[in-house]
Parts: C-alpha cells; structure tokens; sequence
C-alpha cells in the first residue's frame, strides 16, 4: 500500500510550513485557492494508467514546497496561491488513485499546522519549522526513489502470491 | 560559575525537564541488534525501528548531545543534515550499493561521537558537518535496506525519520544540563559511557 491519506497528508502538510513564511495577508487568497482547487477537481476520474506519474508528481510537489522554507524572503503572494493550487490538484489526483474522500478530508487537516508554525516563525525561531520540512523532503526523497527500484516494492504483489 | 537562586532554580527546573525528555529516549531498553520488518511493514514498523538497536539509538542521540555542545549553528544543522544523509544512504540500500561493513560503520559513529562528547570536542562547523553525514550515511544504508519490504514504505519512512528526529531532540534536550553547575560533567560522563559502549559494538561488528 502506498496511497490513502499519508501522501496527500505531507504535501498538506509541507503548504502549511511553506505559508507560515508567507506574509497573513498571503493565508486568505492561498487557503481559499486550495480549497476552490479541491472543490473543482475532486470529482475527477484520473485513469489508473498515470498511477506512477501522478505518485512522483506528488513527490515532487511535497520537495518543492517544504523547500520554499529556505527562500530568503519567503514566498510571495503569487507563489503561495500556486503552490496551494498545485497541492490540491496532486493530492486530490493520488486520492482519486489510491484512496477515498475521507482520506483527502482527513489530510487536509495537516494544514492546520500553519497556525503553530506561524507562531513559531513570528517569534524568530524559524529554524525547527525548517527542520521539520527538512525531514518531510527526506521522507518525499525516499517515496520518490522507491518507484525507481529495479525490487519489487511491498506494497505490490510478488513471484510468491 | 555563580548563579543567583532564582536563576539556578530556573536552570535547574529546565535542565530537570531535559533529562527526563533526553532519557525517556532511552527507556524502551532495546536489543542491540535490529530487527526487520517483513511485509506488515508500516509507520509503528518504521518508528520502533531506530529504537530497536541500541547502537542505532546512542548515534542519533549523541548526535543532538554533540550538536548542543557545538551550539549554533551546529545545533540545528546537525539534525538536519543526519536525516538528509540517512536517505542517502536508504537510497544506497534500497539499490543495494556496497559499502564497508555497515555494522562497523554504525559501530565507529557511536565510539566517535561518545570520544567528541567525552572530550568536549569544538570541531569546525564543516568536519563536524563531515563526521555526521558520513555516519548517517551508513545508519541510513540499514533503514534503506529494508524499506523496499515494507507493505507501507511511505508511512514506514514517515515513521523511521520522526523517530530519528525526536532521538535527536532527545539529544539537544540532554545536552541542556550543560546550563547546570556541573551539568557539564554529567553530559560530558554520558559521552564516556557511550563511547565504552562504542568499542563494544565495535569488537563485536569485528568479530562477526
């Protein structure tokens, strides 16, 4: 197994450490982008033969966004909107891949996590929200490589069943 | 070095608090070696599985212990350099590169981060950098090696990078008793402790 709420749940969870260093005028319009983007693409049959593309294209949404941390100045308004636009549209495709509504519903809730992160970037201690997405881009490394493996995975039946 | 009460009090309440974090970490008593975790492989399999070493522990702790030694910026690259350099070497294991003897390797990162706390050891921010990546490296290669099996890698990985995370924590936490008179020495004995564990894994990666 490899789909259900864990994928969507980090690249969630990846935009709200991304938009704790973005400006709070920047929340509103993001937030909104993101749940708009959920609403309208939520319904949509993805086909089961871009599994492996859609799985790496999650992958790689969750590195760039926990990344943005280490922009200098943070992201801008514009960059915010898109990246939640991005994320609503991967996770929203691996759920319609691998896993169910609820599943999207529950991972959604780890972008909650802006509001401690906020906090904790306001009080000029940013740096362990930055370690934080730096250990969710290791586990997106990790998720990524796997589908590259010449093994046969777990999560995929083998030779014995 | 003097301190008022109230500081001491301070200091000493919040130094309380760190020990019992920093030695929390050391309470599920594991066996030395490691276990795998065959196909029911998910984010308990991934989590338990740094605990489930006493070698692999005493490295990821020790590495927050010598990062709060080091201070800034140390204490917060460390941590952060560790899990990056472990998935170097997950994705050497997952592709089953060779590399020396893992278990010496996972063996001389104990001996050698117990010897830099022991000594108190300022190392330049780029060779401490150096030492711990080259040591996740090789802790990262054991995790690697088993994550293809696991029925959920993804949650496995999840599990197994929070662990190593909070273990370095654990280790920044320990590290706060250096505020303490004579917290130094507590923290400084603890790095001896580890690094006589060190050899021991050592003479046993040996002599397997």
């Amino acid at each position: 197994m490899r789909g259900g709420v864990v994928p969507p749940a980090l690249l969630f969870l990846a935009l709200g450490l991304a938009l704790a260093f973005t400006p709070r005028r920047a929340w509103a319009p993001s937030l909104l982008a993101l749940l708009a983007t959920l609403g309208a693409v939520a319904f949509v049959r993805v086909p089961q033969t871009r599994l492996e593309g859609v799985f790496f294209a999650c992958w790689v949404s969750v590195i760039i966004t926990a990344a943005s941390v280490h922009l200098g100045r943070g992201l801008k308004t514009w960059a915010a909107v898109a990246l939640s636009i991005n994320a609503a549209v991967w996770a929203s495709a691996v759920v319609s891949l691998s896993g169910t509504r609820l599943d999207l519903l529950k991972a959604l809730t780890c972008v909650l996590v802006l509001l401690p992160a906020a906090r904790v970037v306001s009080s000029y201690a940013s740096t362990p929200v930055k370690v934080v997405s730096s250990w969710v881009i290791a586990v997106a490394i990790l998720a990524a490589t796997l589908q590259l493996l010449p093994v046969t995975p777990g999560y995929l039946p083998d030779h014995l069943e | 070095m003097a301190y008022s009460d109230n500081g001491f009090a301070a200091r000493g309440s919040r130094s309380a608090w760190a020990l019992a974090a920093g030695l929390g970490s050391l309470l599920p008593i594991p066996a030395a070696a490691h276990m795998g975790t065959g196909l029911p492989g998910g984010f308990e399999s991934g989590f338990i599985h740094p605990f489930s070493g006493l070698d692999h522990l005493l490295a990821m702790v020790s590495v927050g212990l010598w990062g709060a030694f080091l201070g800034r910026p140390l204490i917060y690259a460390l941590p952060v350099i560790f899990p990056a350099m472990m998935v170097a070497g997950a994705i050497m294991g997952m592709f089953v590169m060779s590399l020396p003897p893992v278990e010496i390797g996972i063996a001389l990162s104990v001996l050698v981060l117990g010897v830099c706390i022991a000594l108190s050891v300022r190392a330049p921010v780029w060779a401490a950098c150096l030492v711990v990546a080259i040591f996740a490296v090789f802790h990262g290669y054991a995790h690697g090696k088993e994550l293809p099996s696991a029925a959920d890698p993804i949650a496995y990985s999840v599990g197994f990078v929070l662990a190593t995370g909070l273990l370095h924590a654990s280790g920044i936490c320990l590290g706060l008793l250096n505020d303490l008179h004579r917290g130094i020495v507590v923290t400084r004995s603890m790095g001896g402790i580890i690094a006589l564990l060190g050899v021991w894994f050592l003479y046993r990666a040996i002599g397997t």
